[in-house]
């Protein structure tokens, strides 16, 4: 209909990319999950059903990935969030320039490029006489070797930290200054205000930060696979969205295992498009859909 | 500049389940200016966006000069429109505000220029024309906005209430300015207001709506002496006439226990009975005790008080000083009376 | 929040006790790159300017940084370009015109949004090697644009909605179509939400790196974040002085447009990423 080829037109191509590298991936991550494509069954491969989910629930390595990305998603999330929280609160204490100072230094890493991030990690971990780490200690090693957890988790909570921080610290500011002036005046002290009337009142947005974090620390990997790619030795590191990356472009056997990549991946496809939805339904939807007031396009 | 008429047959428009606009017909003639005037939310507003093209009609007909523009898009519609808020684009200056539907019509440069300045030199805004809007006063944003309405010299001016974020000394010099301009330039005009002193001192007709509904299309002079219900008469005329609920029997009205005679004509049964404040006289019989005294500059409204809850407003000239409380006959025996039955529609001339 | 004036002083101290080790990291790496060797933050050894030789010689066989800057470059501008453009194009019509399945439209774009795009690599390599684009940076560009834009619709829609109806409904009496409106009046009202997210649109592209890893084989068509990958994947581990050269190198534009952009910048990677 000629009415709509105006909204169709600004549609366009916004919609081609979205079909091209989201909707289609969806699909094609569970068509190629059924499916045993590899290098070496690129030109032909067939289907094998759920034969790589039921690979899947018998590997070996299963349970080890699973507890590794629990443990991951678990203690980044608390760094992330507790981080976050405690950035904002004290910020907000500060003068308004230095808050806004210290906000931008915690930003940092997460503009910085991911491997130039690492590279200093790597730097500062390096053994004596290089590494900071080993200098201070007195301890030589190299640090991400010996306590790759610990590396894992930090590495990642410093990048996360930042999100948490910007988003508590805009729930901070819209907390009406009366509110405080109250609390004061009704004799509470620093800790009491905090307690009692800024935490609850930051109550959404720690739920929101923990419930958007969870989900991408879930299926984020670009920092384990530059830091410790899994290992050191046998998956002592390894998450679920990163052997899902490893099975379809690293395998150690040199064959890359689309299908069964796919078959994780889609585990974390099927995870996100939930996840998303309740999102959504929490969201209160309608108020973002104010009806446009001119009825022609 | 030729105007254009403008017909609606018909027409009416709802919001989902909400009808805002009744099925309405309506005629404007070729360079006259019609006001629409009425409260807020009575679908004077929408009628008019019904007539740019900014909202499509859920039924009847749009007609330009007997063509009929339903599906013509605003942009094509010939129209020239000025908005309350004036909606100058903040990052052009006056200028290239004025000059935009030029633009758009790639006009060549030079006569841009020569449009521009004819119509900002007419209207007063050639000194501030390389400001941007939020340098200069209300009244100058204003101007520019007429300005842009104006400089592709459309065959339809549509104002929507133009001049209520004025100030009021401002406004009734624009006012008289504004139709000035329409008449010279003999361009057909729809005003939509709620102010009734600016629909009556500015249009060549008024149509009055309420509710969704043209309760009276009119001339001033027509609204004023012979409204045709109880809703016009109390919604035109400043202050408004006095409607007294009763029942009209054989040439009484019987007003709460209070008989008034009134001349031939009447309704039978209940009905108002409406008498515009500056047409009753004091010194007659009829009783009363004074309210309260408003003094309005050249005259002084009184609130006079006929005992058991019923007021009558009554506007006399300036100089009597009257205590409140002190008592006052009234007379309303030769005062022009208005009739409305039961339902509110005026009965007889 | 003047909670209370004379503490803030300690929770300062506090706050910079915990952020040292940020400026720790940062302050090796520059050390890094300019000195011959370093104990901890101590440099030894004198300044050396030999880190710093990739920007003149080739570096064990592989190509000249300047290509890899340039095809970066390209990357980096692309993204953002295709991303603002189209973001916009899509928020305006979200935002402002009507269509059936506008909402659902909507719905879309915050599900996409929240949705964590990196688990869907594997298709999206394949999709690319079907469309003949794998390898190329073309390909790279489209990828990395298409999910970052459901993002860019939402910080862009957010900055339409706020755009005056009345205004435009006097642009379309005054005779312009959606088309002309949107470039003319709408786009130059936005310019705000445009350079926040063009902004933010280049930092992401310029340091990203799983794509083109993912994506890209050829050297030719390194990025930044490929060659020094590859460097600090190859060079004997103890000369940090060269990595640490090449990342610094990498860092400083990422630095001055952050600080130039910060203002419009803190929105986005707060408020903009509600899903």
């Amino acid at each position: 209909m000629r009415r709509w080829s105006v909204a169709a037109l600004f549609l366009l191509p916004g919609s081609l990319l979205i079909v091209l590298f989201f909707l289609l991936p969806v699909v094609l991550t569970l068509v190629l999950s059924a499916t045993n494509l590899s290098t070496t069954t690129f030109s032909h491969p067939s289907w094998v059903g759920w034969g790589n989910y039921q690979e899947l629930l018998q590997a070996r390595f299963t349970p080890l990935i699973l507890k590794n990305t629990l443990k991951y998603v678990i203690l980044t999330l608390f760094f992330n969030v507790g981080m976050g929280l405690l950035l904002a609160l004290i910020t907000a204490f500060l003068p308004v320039r230095l808050g806004d100072a210290f906000r931008a230094l915690w930003l940092l890493p997460r503009i910085t490029a991911s491997v130039v991030y690492v590279l200093i990690w790597q730097g500062l971990a390096a053994v004596a006489p290089y590494g900071l780490l080993s200098d201070l200690t007195g301890n030589s090693q190299n640090w991400i070797q010996q306590s790759p957890w610990a590396v894992v988790v930090l590495a990642n909570g410093v990048i996360g930290a930042s999100f948490g921080m910007l988003l508590f610290t805009s729930a901070i500011r819209a907390i009406p200054s009366d509110l405080l002036h109250a609390a004061a005046v009704d004799g509470a002290t620093t800790w009491q205000s905090i307690y009692r009337v800024v935490l609850p009142l930051l109550r959404w947005p720690i739920l929101f930060v923990s419930a958007y974090q969870t989900l991408s620390l879930l299926t984020s990997f670009e920092y384990i696979l530059l830091l410790t790619n899994g290992g050191p030795g046998f998956y002592s590191t390894e998450v679920w969205s990163l052997s899902a990356y490893h099975q379809a472009f690293s395998n150690y056997f040199g064959n890359a295992q689309f299908g069964l990549g796919s078959a994780m991946a889609a585990v974390l496809v099927v995870i996100g498009v939930v996840v998303s939805l309740i999102y959504l339904r929490v969201f209160n939807f309608k108020e973002l859909l104010g009806e446009p007031k001119v009825e022609v396009n | 500049m030729k105007g254009s008429q403008v017909r609606l047959e018909g027409l009416s428009k709802r919001f989902g389940k909400v009808e805002v606009l009744r099925p309405l017909d309506l005629e404007v003639q070729p360079g006259e200016l019609v006001a629409f005037l009425g409260p807020s939310g009575c679908g004077k507003t929408t009628t008019l966006l019904l007539i740019a093209g900014i909202y499509q009609p859920s039924s009847g007909g749009i007609f330009f000069d007997g063509k009929q523009v339903n599906s013509l898009h605003p942009k094509d519609r010939d129209i020239g429109m000025v908005f309350q808020s004036y909606a100058l684009y903040p990052h052009l200056n006056l200028f290239e505000n004025i000059a935009f539907p030029l633009r758009l019509k790639r006009i060549a440069q030079a006569e841009v220029r020569r449009r521009v300045d004819q119509v900002a030199e007419f209207l007063g805004i050639a000194q501030v024309l390389f400001r941007r809007p939020g340098q200069v006063s209300g009244g100058q944003q204003q101007r520019a906005a007429l300005a842009r309405a104006l400089v592709k010299e459309p065959s339809l001016l549509l104002l929507d209430e133009p001049l209520s974020n004025l100030d009021a000394r401002i406004r009734l010099s624009a006012r008289s300015e504004i139709r000035r301009l329409q008449q010279d330039l003999g361009i057909t005009s729809v005003l939509v207001t709620h102010d009734q002193s600016e629909a009556l001192a500015m249009a060549d007709r008024v149509a009055v709506f309420s509710t969704g509904q043209v309760q009276q299309f009119a001339t001033p002079e027509e609204l004023y002496h012979r409204p045709s219900n109880t809703f016009v008469a109390g919604f035109v005329g400043d202050p408004p006439m006095n409607l007294l609920q009763g029942t009209f029997t054989e040439g009484k009205f019987d007003w709460d226990g209070l008989t008034i005679p009134v001349p031939p004509g009447h309704p039978g049964g209940s009905g108002y009975l409406g008498v515009r404040p500056e047409d009753i006289r004091l010194g007659g019989e009829i009783p009363t005790r004074l309210g309260i005294a408003e003094p309005l500059g050249r005259e002084v409204l009184l609130s006079l008080d006929l005992g058991e809850g019923k007021t009558l407003k009554v506007l006399t000239p300036a100089g009597t000083r009257l205590a409140p409380g002190a008592s006052l006959g009234l007379e309303l025996r030769g005062a022009p009376l208005h009739f409305f039955d039961a339902e509110g529609r005026r009965v007889g001339s | 929040m003047g909670l209370n004036r004379r503490v803030w002083p300690w929770w300062a101290v506090l706050l910079g006790l915990l952020s040292l080790p940020i400026v720790a990291g940062y302050l090796w790496l520059v050390l890094s790159s300019l000195s011959n060797q370093m104990h901890g933050l101590l440099p030894t050894g004198g300044w050396k300017l030999q880190n710093w030789r990739f920007l003149w010689e080739s570096v064990g066989g592989r190509p000249s940084i300047w290509g890899a800057l340039s095809n970066t470059l390209i990357f980096a501008f692309g993204v953002a370009a295709l991303e603002v453009l189209i973001s916009a194009m899509t928020a305006y019509a979200i935002s402002r015109l009507r269509f059936p399945g506008r909402g659902i439209y909507l719905g879309m774009i915050l599900v996409l949004h929240s949705f964590p795009a990196v688990s869907l690599l594997i298709a999206i390599f394949y999709i690319l090697r079907l469309l003949g684009l794998f390898d190329t940076l073309i390909g790279v560009i489209l990828v990395k644009a298409a999910l970052d834009i459901p993002l860019g619709i939402w910080v862009l829609k957010g900055f339409f909605d706020g755009l005056s109806w009345d205004m435009e409904m006097a642009a379309l009496t005054d005779g312009a179509s959606r088309w002309v409106i949107f470039w003319r009046i709408a786009l130059p009202l936005v310019r705000p939400g445009l350079l926040a997210l063009g902004t933010f649109a280049l930092l992401s592209a310029w340091g990203e790196f799983i794509l083109p890893y993912t994506l890209i084989i050829s050297n030719k068509t390194w990025t930044l974040s490929l060659y020094l990958q590859s460097l600090i994947g190859a060079v004997d581990l103890t000369d940090y002085g060269l990595l640490a050269a090449v990342g610094l190198f990498y860092l400083l534009p990422v630095v001055v447009l952050f600080l130039l952009g910060q203002r419009y910048l803190l929105d986005i990677y707060g408020g903009g990423s509600k899903g």
